[in-house]
C-alpha cells in the first residue's frame, strides 16, 4: 500500500483494558461497515473481543480503563516498554473516567460497600498518563467510532493527529440543534472538546464533558453563567466532575463526599 | 418592480403546489424552551399546515442552505502514486418560505462576496442559482434591530415578498420564475385600497421597532478604540465557543479539511464553516497564534463584520438579527458591545 | 409552466469544463481545481528546508500558468491537506515551479517525505506581486531574514533577468547561524554573472564562519543608500522587517517605496476564508505584497 508514492507499513496493533467497560474496544469491534478495511489496514495482534489469538510483537498498543491495582500499573508499564506508540481510548483512560468518582470516598468504604467481606485489592483511580507516557489520547464515553478510525489513519500515514481545538457547541450549532440551556438544561458542551458531533446536547441531554476539557476554556465565565442561570453548586459540580475532565480546575464546585 | 396580491386561500394552494413539485422549506417548531415558547427553525414542509408564518425567529439562520455546515470541495482517487481529482457542485433545487427581509439582506451581503466579488465560489452560485426565495414581513421583536443597519426592508434577493394585507398578501415579484408561480394563482392587481393597506401594514411595522444601535461612526471607532477596554470587559465573558458564528446569517468564515480513507484510495476536501471566535482560528503552522486571546478574538469579529465589510463593499456585514446574542450564553449581544464603544462616558 | 421550479446545471456551464486561470479573478471557474503537478525534484537545504521542483502535468495547464514575483499558491496534498506557499523561483521559468518549504506542520512533514515522481496539486497564483517594472531605472535593495529568502529570489531571478533596466542591485541577507543560510550555492554566480552586490551576516557564527556577524541592520554600515533613487523589499519575520523598514524610513526611504511580504493562516487563497484576515485587509487578495506604509496602518499587522 503506498499513499502518494510514500510506502505505507501495516502497523502491528493490540488492545488493551483495565478498570472500564469494554464499551471503547466494543464500538471499534461493531462498526461492521468499515472493519473489514482496518483489518485491511492494521495488523491486529492482540484483540479479546474479536480473537482469543495473542501476539506480543505489537508496535501500537491502544489502552482502554483507567489504572486501579498495582497489577494494573505493572501490566501497563510492560505494554509501554513494547508499544512504540501507546494511545490512551476513551473516558476511563484519558481522564479516570467514571470510575474516579468513587475517589471522593474513602477506599475502605467503597470496598465495604461493594464487595462486602469479600478480600479485593484496588487502589486510587489514575488515568493512564499519570503511570506511563501516553502518545496519543482519543477521548469520549464510548469514543467515537469515525476519530478511531481518523487517528489510526494519521499513524498508517505517520502523521501527529489533531483533536478539534473548539468545544461542543460548534458541532452542535452545525446540526442547528436548540440550545439545552434554553430549555432549562446544563451542558458542559462550551468547555468540552468537540469531536462527539454534539451526540448528547443533539439529543436534548446536555453534555457531561466526557471528552476532556477544551484548550483554554473559559472556566471562570462559565461557571457564573450557570450560577445565574439558577444551577445549584451540587448540580454543577455532579456535573463537571462526573468523568473527572476538569480536575484541578479551581472555580469548579467539588463535589462532597 | 411589479407588485401583485394574492389571496390567502390562494397563497395556501399555491404553496401546496409548490410542495407537491418541489422541497419546500419554512419555518416550523421544534423544541420548545423552559417557558413553553416555540423554538423555530427551517424545515423541510410536509403540508402546509406545518409552516408558521408567524413565527418570531429562527434560532439558526437559514444560510446554511447556501453556505451548508460542511461541503464537500472535491474527490480525489488514489493509486499508489497518482491521483484524480474530481468536482462537482450540488444542484439541489428547492423552495424557501418565510424568509425575513434581514436574512435577505443578509444573503445579498453573502452575494457580495461569494458572487460579485473576485473568484466567484461556484458552490454558492450552484444552490442560490436554483433556490426560489419567497419572503414575508413580519412586525419586529423586542431586539431587533435590522432597522439601524438598514436591512429591515428588502429590495431585492428574492422571488416573492409578502406583505400581510388583512385577506390578502400584498406581493412584491423579484424574478420572472416568482412572477410565473404567482400568475397561476389568480394573482390581481394592486388596487387603490391595497396599496394603502400596505402603506398602513409597513408603518405599523416601522413603529415597533424597540432597538436601536446606533453603527454611524462605528466604523472609525472600531479602528480608534482598538485598545479600547471594552473588549477585555466582554471577551473576559466570551466562551470562545463560535456559537455566534454559528448562528449569524452572514458569517461565512471557513476552514478547508482533507481526509484520506482506511484503504487509503479516496480521499476528500471539504469546506467546514468556522468562527473567528475559536481558539486556532489564526494560528499558524509550528503553533504561532496570531490572536492567542479571546478578547482579540471577539474584537476581530466586530472589526469584521462593522469595519471591514464596510470598507470592502460600502455596508456592514451585521443585518440585526439579534441571533448571537440570543445564542450567546455569556449575553454579549451587538447592542451592548456597540454601546459600549460608542460612549462617551468612561467605563 | 410547471410548478416544478426551473434548475440550472453549473456542472454543465463550458467556463466550468476548461482549466481554471487564477489570473483571471473575475471570471467563474472551477476554483477548487488543482493541477496535479509532478515532484521533478526535491533537494534538501538544510535539516529543515528542501527546495521542491514541481512541473504542472497537462501541457495547456502549464502553458497557462503564469505569475509575478511575490505570488504564492496553494499546494495540495489530497487527503492531508492545503497549505499557502510563496513562489520561490524565476517568473520566466515555465517547465516548472519552485518552492522552498520548512517542515514545521503536518502538510509540509508529509511533504519533505514525498520524493521526486510523487505527485501534488497547485492552485494560484494569488496575490499581489512586487512591482518590479515601478521599480525601472532605481537602485533595488532586497534584504531577507531567514527563511525570507524564498520569496526574495523570485525579485532577484526577475531583476538579473532584466539588469539593465536597474541601477545598484544589493541583497543584505540575515540567518540565525551558518548552517541555516539557504542557496549559499547561488551566490557566487549571481555576484559574478549579474554585477550586484551580496552580503550576509550570521547572528550565531560557527568556527568556519569569518563573514559579519550580527543584526541584519549592522550590514548597512557597509552600504550607502540613496533614499531618492531606492526601493526596497523586505522578506523575513515580522519583528525584522519592522526593524528594517523603520531603519530605511529613518534614512529617508519613503515608506511607499519599501514592500514587504506578510504571511497568514490561508485555507483558500482568494478572499473567501478568512483565515488571513489582517484588520479589514485580506492577505491573500490585498497581499501578500504590501507596502510598508499599508503594513503600518494595518491594525494588527505586526
Amino acid at each position: 500500500m503506498k499513499y502518494l508514492g510514500i510506502p505505507l507499513e501495516k502497523p502491528k496493533v493490540a488492545f488493551f483494558g483495565f478498570t472500564g467497560c469494554e464499551g471503547c474496544q466494543l464500538q471499534i469491534a461493531n462498526k461492521e461497515e468499515t472493519l473489514a478495511d482496518l483489518l485491511g489496514a492494521v495488523e491486529v495482534m492482540s484483540f479479546r473481543l474479536i480473537s482469543s489469538d495473542k501476539d506480543d510483537g505489537y508496535d501500537i498498543a491502544f489502552v482502554e480503563g483507567s489504572i486501579t491495582t498495582e497489577g494494573e500499573v505493572e501490566r501497563l508499564k510492560k505494554i509501554r516498554a513494547q508499544a512504540k506508540i501507546l494511545v490512551a481510548i476513551g473516558a476511563c483512560a484519558c481522564l479516570g473516567g467514571v470510575n474516579n468518582l468513587r475517589s471522593r470516598f474513602p477506599l475502605d468504604e467503597t470496598i465495604q460497600e461493594v464487595y462486602g467481606n469479600h478480600v479485593i485489592e484496588s487502589g486510587p483511580v489514575r488515568k493512564l498518563s499519570e503511570v506511563v507516557t501516553v502518545d496519543y489520547e482519543l477521548p469520549g464515553c464510548p469514543i467515537s467510532k469515525a476519530e478511531f478510525e481518523w487517528l489510526v489513519r494519521h499513524v498508517i500515514v505517520g502523521v501527529i493527529p489533531q483533536l478539534p481545538q473548539y468545544p461542543v457547541c460548534v458541532e452542535c450549532k452545525q446540526r442547528i440543534k436548540t440550545c439545552v440551556f434554553d430549555m432549562g438544561i446544563m451542558c458542559m458542551g462550551p468547555v468540552t472538546r468537540a469531536g462527539c458531533n454534539a451526540i448528547c446536547p443533539s439529543n436534548h441531554m446536555g453534555c457531561w464533558g466526557c471528552r476532556g476539557a477544551v484548550d483554554e476554556a473559559n472556566f471562570e465565565s462559565f461557571i457564573e453563567i450557570l450560577r445565574e442561570r439558577g444551577f445549584a453548586e451540587r448540580e454543577i459540580a455532579e456535573r463537571a466532575n462526573f468523568f473527572n475532565a476538569f480536575s484541578g480546575v479551581d472555580v469548579i464546585p467539588q463535589l462532597e463526599g | 418592480m411589479l407588485y401583485k396580491t394574492i389571496s390567502k386561500d390562494n397563497f395556501r394552494k399555491m404553496l401546496e403546489g409548490l410542495m407537491e413539485n418541489n422541497e419546500v422549506m419554512g419555518p416550523r417548531w421544534r423544541d420548545r424552551d423552559a417557558q413553553g415558547n416555540k423554538i423555530y427553525r427551517f424545515l423541510k414542509l410536509n403540508n402546509f399546515d406545518e409552516l408558521e408564518l408567524d413565527y418570531t425567529r429562527t434560532y439558526s439562520s437559514p444560510k446554511n442552505f447556501f453556505l451548508p455546515f460542511k461541503e464537500n470541495l472535491a474527490t480525489y482517487k488514489l493509486g499508489d502514486s497518482d491521483w484524480e481529482q474530481d468536482i462537482h457542485y450540488t444542484i439541489h433545487p428547492r423552495v424557501i418560505v418565510g424568509m425575513r427581509a434581514c436574512d435577505i439582506n443578509a444573503l445579498r451581503k453573502l452575494d457580495e462576496v461569494m458572487l460579485k466579488s473576485v473568484y466567484p465560489n461556484p458552490y454558492y452560485s450552484a444552490r442560490r442559482e436554483n433556490t426560489i426565495i419567497i419572503g414575508l414581513d413580519h412586525e419586529p421583536l423586542e431586539d431587533c434591530f435590522c432597522r439601524s443597519m438598514g436591512a429591515d426592508v428588502a429590495l431585492r434577493g428574492f422571488d416573492l415578498f409578502l406583505t400581510d394585507i388583512g385577506d390578502k398578501y400584498f406581493v412584491a415579484i423579484g424574478s420572472d420564475t416568482g412572477y410565473r408561480i404567482l400568475n397561476q394563482y389568480d394573482a390581481q392587481d394592486v388596487t387603490e385600497d391595497d396599496q394603502l393597506e400596505f402603506k398602513r401594514a409597513k408603518q405599523e411595522i416601522e413603529s415597533k421597532f424597540k432597538t436601536q444601535v446606533d453603527v454611524t461612526i462605528v466604523p472609525e471607532l472600531m479602528d480608534l478604540e482598538f485598545e479600547s477596554e471594552v473588549w477585555e470587559k466582554w471577551g473576559d465573558k466570551c466562551l470562545s465557543c463560535g456559537s455566534c458564528a454559528m448562528v449569524c446569517p452572514t458569517c461565512y468564515c471557513y476552514g478547508t479539511e482533507e481526509e484520506v480513507d482506511l484503504t487509503f484510495t479516496h480521499a476528500t476536501k471539504s469546506r467546514c464553516l468556522y468562527s473567528c471566535n475559536l481558539l486556532d482560528f489564526a494560528m499558524v503552522a509550528g503553533g504561532h497564534n496570531f490572536r492567542p486571546d479571546s478578547h482579540i478574538r471577539l474584537k476581530y469579529r466586530y472589526y469584521h463584520q462593522f469595519r471591514g465589510f464596510v470598507e470592502a463593499f460600502n455596508q456592514s456585514l451585521c443585518v440585526g438579527c439579534n441571533r448571537c446574542g440570543v445564542a450567546c450564553l455569556a449575553g454579549i449581544n451587538p447592542k451592548d458591545v456597540i454601546d459600549d464603544l460608542i460612549t462617551t462616558e468612561k467605563l | 409552466m410547471s410548478l416544478k421550479i426551473p434548475h440550472h446545471d453549473i456542472n454543465l456551464e463550458p467556463t466550468m469544463a476548461k482549466a481554471p486561470d487564477f489570473n483571471r479573478k473575475s471570471e467563474r471557474m472551477q476554483t477548487e481545481r488543482s493541477f496535479k503537478s509532478e515532484i521533478i525534484a526535491a533537494i534538501p537545504l538544510t535539516a529543515q528546508e528542501k527546495l521542491f521542483h514541481l512541473r504542472i502535468c497537462d501541457q495547456a495547464e502549464r502553458e497557462n500558468f503564469s505569475f509575478l514575483p511575490g505570488q504564492f499558491v496553494m499546494l495540495e496534498l489530497p487527503g492531508c491537506g492545503e497549505i499557502a506557499i510563496s513562489i520561490s523561483g524565476s517568473s520566466s521559468n515555465h517547465e516548472f515551479l519552485e518552492l522552498c518549504v520548512r517542515e514545521v506542520g503536518t502538510v509540509t512533514g508529509l511533504l519533505h517525505r514525498l520524493e521526486a515522481g510523487a505527485f501534488v496539486g497547485i492552485r494560484g497564483p494569488f496575490g499581489t506581486h512586487f512591482p518590479m517594472r515601478k521599480m525601472k531605472g532605481h537602485n533595488i535593495l532586497l534584504i531577507a531574514g531567514g527563511l525570507g529568502i524564498a520569496p526574495l529570489r523570485s525579485p532577484i531571478y526577475w531583476a538579473n533577468e532584466h539588469r539593465t533596466d536597474y541601477e545598484d542591485i544589493t541583497i543584505l541577507y540575515g540567518a540565525r547561524d551558518p548552517g541555516q543560510i539557504l542557496f549559499d550555492y547561488q551566490f557566487d554566480e549571481w555576484r559574478k554573472i549579474y554585477d550586484l552586490k551580496l552580503l550576509t551576516i550570521v547572528e550565531h557564527p560557527d568556527e568556519d564562519w569569518n563573514g559579519h556577524v550580527g543584526m541584519i541592520t549592522d550590514l548597512f554600515d557597509d552600504v550607502p543608500v540613496d533614499p531618492d533613487n531606492t526601493f526596497a523589499i523586505v522578506c523575513g519575520p515580522p519583528v525584522m522587517f519592522k526593524f528594517v523598514c523603520s531603519y530605511l524610513s529613518d534614512l529617508g526611504l519613503p515608506r511607499q517605496r519599501m514592500f514587504v511580504s506578510l504571511e497568514r493562516r490561508m485555507h483558500c487563497g482568494m478572499g473567501k476564508c478568512c483565515r488571513c484576515n489582517v484588520g479589514s485587509t485580506f492577505t491573500c487578495l490585498d497581499g501578500p505584497v504590501f507596502d510598508y506604509w499599508t503594513v503600518m496602518n494595518l491594525q494588527e499587522a505586526i
